[in-house]
Parts: C-alpha cells; structure tokens; sequence
C-alpha cells in the first residue's frame, strides 16, 4: 500500500515497495534519472533542491563551454570527424565526452549549439583558447557534480525506503554524498567527516604521493586535457589534483618532452582512480554508520521476516 | 638506470595502491597500513611471476 504523505509517481512507488533487500540498488530507472541533475530531487519532492542542482551544473558546464566552446568535443572519448557513424552521432551531442556526459541536458545543448562537422569547424576545434584548461575542469566538475547530487538523491531514497530499519532518532554520521564530493576535492576528508580521520590521513597521503610523483616525474605536464584528454578522464577522479594542474601545471610552456613523460601519465591516472575507490568508500563509511552490514544468516533471516510481513499485509489487504 | 628506476618507483606506488585497496576493509590506519604491507608483498610475488612468465614467453617468441 502506497504511503500517502510520498507523491504519487515512479520513483515514490518504486522506495516504498515491501520486502525489498536494503542491500540491492534502486533500480536501473533510478540510476538513469540520475544523468538529469535535479530530476531524482524533484521526483522526491524537493523541488528547490532540484532547482539548485539543475542551476549549479547548468552554470558550471557553461560558464567553461563559454571559454572552449567546440573543443570541449574534440577531448571526447572519440573525438568527432566527417565520416559520419554512430560514434560521431554520439560525439555531436556529447555523449562521448566524460565526466560531462553525466550532465546530460547542459551537455547535450552545448554539444547541439557549438558543434560544427564542417571541415573548417573540424579545424576549429583543433585551436587552443586562452583559459581552456581551467575551462575544461569547469565543465568536467559539472559532470561530477551532476554525479554527486545524483549520490545525494539515491541517500535520500534509500532512506525512505529503509526508513523501517532505521532507530528512531538515528542519523548518519555525515551525508554519504557529501563524503564522497569532499574526497573528490581533497582524497580522505569524506573519510574524516565520517569519523574515521586516522585513516582519512593514510587513503589522501597515499592518492596526494602518486599524483605528485605523476607531475614531477612529467616535469608538470602530464595532466593537460588538451593534449591527453582520454588520461585526463582518469586523472580528473582526483578534482583538487586536476584543479591545481589546470591552475598551475597546464598552463605552463613546455621545453620539450620529459623523458618520463608516459610514466608521469600513468601515475597521475592510477593517482585518480584510487581516489575513486577512495570516494566510493567514503560514500560507504558514512552510510554504515546508519546502516551497518550484517552477517549473511541475519541478512537472510531479516529479509524473510521482511518478506513474511509483506506477504501478511498483502493477504489482510485482500481480506 | 632507467628500468631500475622505475623499479624503484613500482614498489612504493604499490604499497600506496594496497593502502587504497585494502582500506575499504578496515577500519584504522594501523590495520590499514598492516594489511597493505602484506598484500603489496603478495602482490610482488604475482609480479615476479608474471614477468618471469613473459621472459619466458619472450625466449620462445622471439629467442635469447
């Protein structure tokens, strides 16, 4: 039976349904309601918490697309050419460029507006803009933030449909979302925020010594999108790392290539991934502190009853 | 001097990626850094192999 104080829609249906294991996702349709920034947080009837979400990954993707415009698509994942096919189809509409990609809508009309298969817009999107590298993080954090409110919006129904497993009083020690977008920044503070700061220190030293090893090995250039967008992909899963580099590193004239230059890459890009599991634990940490793991036979003896109690109330419902 | 650089630089990244990877399980730096150091050791030894296995690969391929 549906609670009636949840609006009347998909996703409402979909959290308040019995007998669900609380350690299974949302969903597929959760997951990609998720590429809308705000849609879940309306869904949810937050609507001025989805108005922030749209309006702050809006700003931030356009704010960069302002500066790079078209080369934003040509540091895609396949860089578009006049061929023509499905990868330039998926190209023209930024489908191909990440993390922007998971801020579809600014994406996809930035990829609508500014993308030219003409052989001189082709030839365009190869020239350097002044501030493109700061540009690029720009765009590239609105993707992540897109992410992070998405984060935010699979807490808040997690915690509407397990609201039943939860004491009363109880609260998470930080917000998940929150933990995992502060470990994007700066590797190991969502892990401090979420009480466990002896470890926080461990995970962001470990994340801080290989992306610097990365840029000193490079001599600095290692992370550029301009020139290694598809590694910048990567890289750019540690935001405090491709924030400096775009500050500071990116930007600077080049003597020649290091002779450690491939190296630097990799350790950069390896840098960023671990931080990703850095982020993901994070998210992790703060939620078992409000919905801690239990052991496999609890787990099956809790979702029986859950599923006895539902097949009751199904049966009295009928009666 | 090259190769034995990068060798030097392996092992130490690979303890700092076994930090990563074996902190999702624990709870404290202690018990963090305690089981990062064994598996960076077994991790080693899978290296070991693994290149021993491509030297050989490498004899039969393409010869001493």
């Amino acid at each position: 039976m549906r609670d009636p104080s949840l609006p009347a829609n998909l996703f409402a249906r979909m959290v308040t349904k019995n007998g669900i294991d609380p350690a299974k996702g949302l969903g597929w349709g959760t997951f990609l309601a998720g590429f809308v920034p705000g849609l879940l947080q309306y869904q949810l009837g937050q609507r001025s918490k989805a108005g922030l979400a749209f309006l702050s990954c809006t700003a931030l993707f356009f704010v960069g697309w302002a500066i790079v415009g078209e080369r934003l698509f040509y540091w895609a994942l396949f860089a578009a050419d006049d061929k023509g096919g499905l990868t330039n189809g998926l190209a023209r509409f930024g489908a191909m460029t990440l993390p922007e990609v998971i801020n579809l809508p600014a994406n996809a009309i930035g990829g609508f507006l500014a993308f030219d298969d003409t052989p001189t817009g082709l030839r365009m999107m190869r020239l350097p803009r002044d501030g493109e590298h700061f540009a690029g993080w720009l765009t590239g954090a609105s993707g992540m933030l897109a992410a992070f409110w998405a984060a935010q919006a699979h807490w808040d129904l997690r915690l509407r449909r397990d609201a039943s497993a939860v004491a009363e009083g109880a609260a998470a020690m930080a917000n998940p979302a929150l933990c995992a977008g502060l470990s994007w920044l700066v590797p190991g503070l969502g892990h401090a925020k979420a009480g466990q700061k002896d470890k926080a220190i461990v995970l962001g030293l470990s994340v801080l010594i290989v992306f610097a090893l990365g840029l000193v090995f490079s001599s600095g250039q290692a992370v550029d999108r301009a020139h290694y967008s598809v590694w910048w992909i990567g890289q750019n899963l540690f935001g405090g790392g491709s924030l400096f580099a775009s500050l500071v590193t990116g930007p600077m004239r080049s003597t020649g290539t290091p002779i450690d230059l491939d190296l630097g890459i990799v350790l950069c890009t390896v840098a960023g991934l671990m931080n990703l599991v850095v982020m993901c634990d994070a998210y992790t940490v703060a939620e078992r502190s409000l919905f801690p793991l239990r052991s496999s036979g609890a787990a099956k003896s809790a979702a029986a009853t859950t599923a006895n109690k539902a097949s009751q109330a199904s049966s009295e419902t009928s009666a | 001097m090259s190769l034995l650089f990068r060798i030097a630089v392996y092992l130490p990244v690979l303890f700092m990626i076994a930090v990563v990877v074996v902190g999702q399980q624990h709870a404290t730096a202690k018990e963090t850094l305690r089981a990062a150091a064994t598996r960076t050791v077994r991790w080693t030894l899978w290296t070991l192999i693994l290149v021993a296995l491509m030297t050989v690969a490498d004899v039969f391929v393409i010869g001493w």
